[in-house]
């Protein structure tokens, strides 16, 4: 039978005891009340010990006895002075020494306990000697000196002294601890084995002169304190594993600067100039120009009538001024379409995920900057069947088994597609989108096959895996949050 | 993008289909259902398709793709003998116009109010907040033609819409509510555009605000409506608007438009042809259509086709359809109309091999040494303020010599720049994490923006009853121990730093970081109150 150290102490002292209520047990057996209870309760589950409860009464003396206990009992008070007189006192006349409430309850006792006799008003006192102290007297002394009386010899003076209101009475539940035949048994084999000293700590010593037979077994159910490892940031793992994924396809990382022309961040793109988008109201301007890129000529052509591609293009006219305004790219499309234009040569297939900045206040779902995952791959025979068949593997690959498209709109890409997955409590969720680079996107910068792209939210993702309501904890991160994410499987 | 209520009893009589069919296969050609209501759906459409933004539009877009009619929708333009003439001062003003004239309408409260808020998506959606396009709509027997359209004097009078006494468009532009709202857009003109009747009856001053004389009321039969611009798509503008009146039975009649030197005759519904090659569009959707299923496709998304030859198929493009530029546009309807849900997801066979960029892989070495070292990783925002950024660091603005990246049009003062070093941002992160227990150490690898262009930094922060000097140098040392770099370390006169407690890290003679016992100071800057030691690299070489 295996027993906690605790359990074989208190199985120890009571085999001393044999009957003990539980502050002795305790402190022989050196353990605080709770823990020896909570080990007897234990023992006693074993067969080793049982715990008796029994029911007793408690007396206290009350305000009034405590003050009959330093003058003497009405009856006693009145006994003397009537002694002192010498002969019968009246009624009245104790009256006018006495308060009347004393003098009242005086009168039975005197007569119960034969101190004196009470004939036409008068009190006769029996003797002139004063009588012996009562039962009840004692017990009220014993109790002013104690305080607390559990059982009493006289009891009938006890129950007069609670009528009396003197003594006050409350029951206690009381508990003895006793030891079972087989605690006992168990007691001898454990003090013979103990002859020899438990081991709790290994040492170097014990190791190397082959003492090891009597290792303390520990409970290895008993709670230890957490510790956390240090690790990397939960957004950064998800990260990375898309990184990963797109490596194993077969992708090229890429980055570029966050501060890009408009040329590059939408003018390359086919964004007419008086689009939304590229308003003050959504796009960070920085007060900076930048050069435009040798042969910008024949962007500014395609986007006033279409160039060489046979676009009707946007029309009016493309102000190269507003082509070199600087901004914080608004997204990663910035950075893999100017990698195409000084990487024409096919097939590239690359993919860049980095911070974007659009002029959104913050809110839980709104952060002015955020991660963006963009694909592209430019390849001579791909088509837009294959550019879902890339989504679907990708998507598969970061856990998402269920994908559907319907037809979508990017100022940059035609046919355009959104890219939906199943997610077990929220349905279909859009996560994505798609498309073929328009002609008049490629066409301009010497690309002459045609470039699938797809672009996706990392902070999206990242909100479904990691169960999260609010964006702003990936940037503004609870150190509790970071020692608690587990790095999962 | 405008979001179309749709109700369900318009749209189920204009699409001839029961409201479940619709809403099935409605997000199939290209929309985001919003939100469905008990008697009317609420969907948004993309911005390149604004003849979708009414209910008008969608039935007969719905009742292509679902093979209730297909192939391109007629409609007939009587001749009237309604004419405009055109001021030559106007054509530096706002120069593109067209009008059209639609008889015989029966509104209801619904077609009513489909017509008010189509006017407001085009305004938004082609016109870009009447910049390019207003569109006018007026009771045409409320006016005698020939109209005008002239530039006027700011202090011609008239009274607007939703006024009672005439003002002068003048302080319209600074009165009405509209006015204010889009006086910007004629701020470079002294002489403003109108429309009158042969009476002198102001119609509108566009882009402004229409005359209240010719509000179009729920009894009204006869429409003058005249699209103003800067811009031809006033014409396209035009085409969505009567062709979607007209789907409601309505009668389209022509205006003449006559400028000084030519005349036109406007609405011009004469569908635009475009040839493209079935081969092309079967390589670039990566499907093997037959003819017949391209023609079917072109047709249920409302197109008339007709195959020329064993490649070419001529392809004739609606009116209203303004999106339309290149042959790509007409492959993405061949596809919608095909079914993006018939599409087989196929990968291709072209072999690459990835290759991690050498910044990431410097990163996540960088990661690895931290971790190692006992820092939690974070990620805070690279927008920042001067406040934190130098203030709170008790650094001066000068510090930074390669320039600072400022935005021109903060939305809140806490991010008006981007940050140049990453240790404020770490500092930051612990003034949020006050309440959790000690020790804390954090870092981040991440990037910054200098003069311009994207750094590698290195920084990290730990705060603690016991943080000194020798344990950040320790730190510092064993960084630079894993990267395999040797370093000097000098006095620092980095004032974020208590004074003699840290160090300036020299590399080939060149400071690539700081580190040591932050300034007292800045520890209450950031609402601290214990030690924090810190240090930041720069200069990393991948």
């Amino acid at each position: 039978m295996q027993l906690t150290p605790n359990e074989k102490r208190v199985l120890s002292a009571l085999n001393d005891l044999k009957r003990s209520p539980p502050a002795e047990l305790a402190a022989k057996s050196d353990l605080n009340p709770d823990a020896l209870m909570q080990s007897a309760y234990l023992l006693e589950e074993k067969g080793l010990s049982e715990i008796q409860e029994s029911v007793t009464e408690i007396y206290t003396i009350s305000e009034e006895g405590k003050e009959y206990a330093r003058v003497g009992l009405p009856e006693r008070q009145i006994l003397s002075y009537v002694q002192s007189c010498g002969e019968g006192v009246t009624i009245p006349e104790l009256k006018t020494r006495f308060p009347p409430a004393i003098v009242g309850i005086s009168m039975g006792w005197l007569r119960r306990k034969g101190w004196a006799a009470i004939a036409d008003g008068v009190v006769v006192p029996a003797g002139d000697a004063a009588p012996d102290t009562g039962a009840d007297e004692d017990t009220l002394m014993m109790l002013l000196e104690e305080g607390v009386l559990t059982e009493s010899a006289h009891e009938t003076a006890v129950k007069d002294l609670i009528k009396r209101k003197l003594v006050d009475v409350t029951e206690k539940k009381l508990r003895t601890i006793a030891i079972t035949e087989e605690g006992e048994k168990l007691s001898r084999e454990i003090s013979q084995v103990e002859e020899t000293a438990e081991i709790v700590q290994l040492t170097s010593d014990i190791i190397r002169s082959r003492r090891w037979d009597n290792i303390r077994a520990y409970d290895i159910h008993a709670t230890v304190p957490r510790t956390y490892p240090v690790k990397i940031h939960p957004y950064q793992r998800l990260i990375d594993q898309m990184r990963r994924i797109l490596l194993e396809m077969g992708f090229t990382e890429i980055k570029g600067d966050v501060v890009q022309s408009s040329f590059w961040n939408f003018d390359a793109l086919f964004q007419p100039q008086d689009h939304p988008a590229r308003e003050m109201q959504d796009t960070f301007y920085l007060n900076s120009e930048a050069e435009l890129p040798e042969g910008y000529e024949k962007v500014r052509d395609v986007h006033e009538f279409g160039g060489e591609t046979g676009s009707t293009g946007w029309g009016g006219e493309w102000s190269e001024e507003l082509s070199r305004k600087e901004v914080l790219r608004t997204h990663t499309t910035a950075i893999t379409i100017r990698y195409l234009a000084e990487h024409s040569d096919p097939p590239k297939k690359a993919f860049c995920i980095d911070r974007v900045y659009r002029r959104e206040a913050i809110d839980p779902t709104h952060t002015p900057e955020f991660e963006q995952l963009e694909g592209v791959v430019m390849d001579p025979g791909v088509s837009f069947a294959n550019l879902l068949g890339y989504l679907v593997e990708f998507y598969h690959h970061i856990g998402f088994k269920d994908v559907r498209f319907r037809p979508g709109y990017f100022p940059y890409t035609e046919p355009s597609v959104e890219a939906e997955v199943y997610v077990d409590s929220l349905g279909w969720v859009e996560l994505g989108g798609a498309g073929i680079f328009r002609e008049e996107v490629t066409a301009p910068l010497g690309i002459k096959c045609p470039v699938l792209a797809w672009g996706l939210g990392v902070s999206r993702v990242a909100m479904l895996r990691l169960g999260l309501r609010d964006l702003r904890k990936l940037y503004q991160s609870d150190i509790d949050w970071l020692r608690e994410s587990p790095v999962g499987a | 993008m405008p979001v179309i209520t749709l109700h369900y009893d318009d749209l189920e009589n204009l699409t001839g289909a029961d409201r479940d069919t619709i809403l099935e296969r409605v997000r199939m050609i290209g929309a985001d259902v919003e939100r469905v209501h008990d008697d009317h759906v609420d969907i948004e459409f993309f911005p390149d398709r604004p003849d979708l933004y009414s209910v008008e539009g969608v039935a007969r877009a719905m009742r292509g793709f679902l093979d209730i009619e297909t192939g391109i929708p007629q409609y007939a333009v009587r001749e009237s003998d309604v004419e405009i003439t055109y001021d030559q001062e106007i054509g530096n003003i706002r120069p593109f116009l067209a009008c059209a004239v639609v008889k015989g309408i029966k509104f209801t409260q619904h077609s009513i109010e489909s017509l008010m808020k189509l006017q407001e998506d085009l305004h938004w959606g082609i016109g870009r907040n009447r910049s390019k396009v207003s569109i006018g709509v007026h009771d045409l027997d409320r006016v005698v033609p020939p109209f005008r359209y002239i530039a006027a004097d700011p202090s011609y009078e008239f009274v607007p819409l939703d006024f009672e006494v005439p003002m002068s468009i003048g302080d319209m532009l600074k009165k009405h509510p509209k006015g204010v709202k889009f006086a910007h857009l004629l701020e470079k003109f002294d002489k403003y555009p109108l429309i009158l009747d042969s009476e002198d009856t102001v119609l509108s001053f566009p882009p402004i605000i229409n005359g209240t004389l010719t509000r179009v009321q729920d009894d009204t039969e006869n429409l003058f409506i005249e699209v103003t611009g800067t811009d031809k798509s006033v014409s396209v503008a035009l085409n969505i608007v009567v062709t979607a009146i007209a789907e409601r039975g309505a009668e389209i009649e022509s205006v003449q438009v006559c400028t000084p030197e030519t005349a036109h005759i406007t609405p011009d519904l004469t569908p635009k042809t475009r040839s493209i090659s079935v081969g092309d569009a079967d390589a670039l959707l990566g499907l093997d259509m037959s003819h017949d299923e391209v023609l079917q496709a072109l047709r249920r998304m409302r197109f008339d086709a007709a195959a020329r030859s064993d490649d070419v198929i001529e392809v004739v493009v609606p009116a209203y359809r303004a999106d339309i530029m290149h042959a790509y546009d007409i492959f993405e309807d061949i596809a919608i109309g095909h079914g993006y849900d018939r599409i087989t997801p196929v990968l291709p066979e072209t072999m690459t091999i990835g290759e991690e960029h050498p910044i990431s892989r410097m990163k996540s070495s960088l990661r690895e040494i931290m971790v190692g070292l006992g820092f939690y990783e974070v990620m805070p925002f690279t927008l920042t303020s001067e406040t934190v950024h130098f203030e709170m660091m008790q650094r001066p603005q000068t510090s930074d010599t390669r320039g600072v990246t400022r935005v021109m049009h903060p939305i809140t003062r806490e991010q008006t720049m981007l940050r140049t070093t990453i240790l404020p941002n770490l500092l930051e992160i612990l003034s949020f994490n006050q309440h959790r227990e000690l020790p804390q150490r954090i870092f981040e690898a991440g990037e910054v923006v200098s003069g311009g262009r994207n750094e590698v930094h290195l920084a990290a922060v730990a705060i603690d009853a016991h943080a000194n000097f020798s344990e950040i140098r320790s730190v510092v040392d064993s960084v630079m121990c894993e990267r395999r770099a040797a370093h000097d370390i000098t006095e620092s006169n980095d004032p974020a730093f208590i004074d003699c407690r840290c160090a300036d890290i020299i590399i080939n003679g060149e400071s690539v970081g700081v580190f040591g016992e932050v300034h007292p100071g800045v520890i209450l800057n950031f609402g601290l109150d214990q030690p924090v030691i810190a240090f930041e690299m720069w200069g990393l070489k991948v």
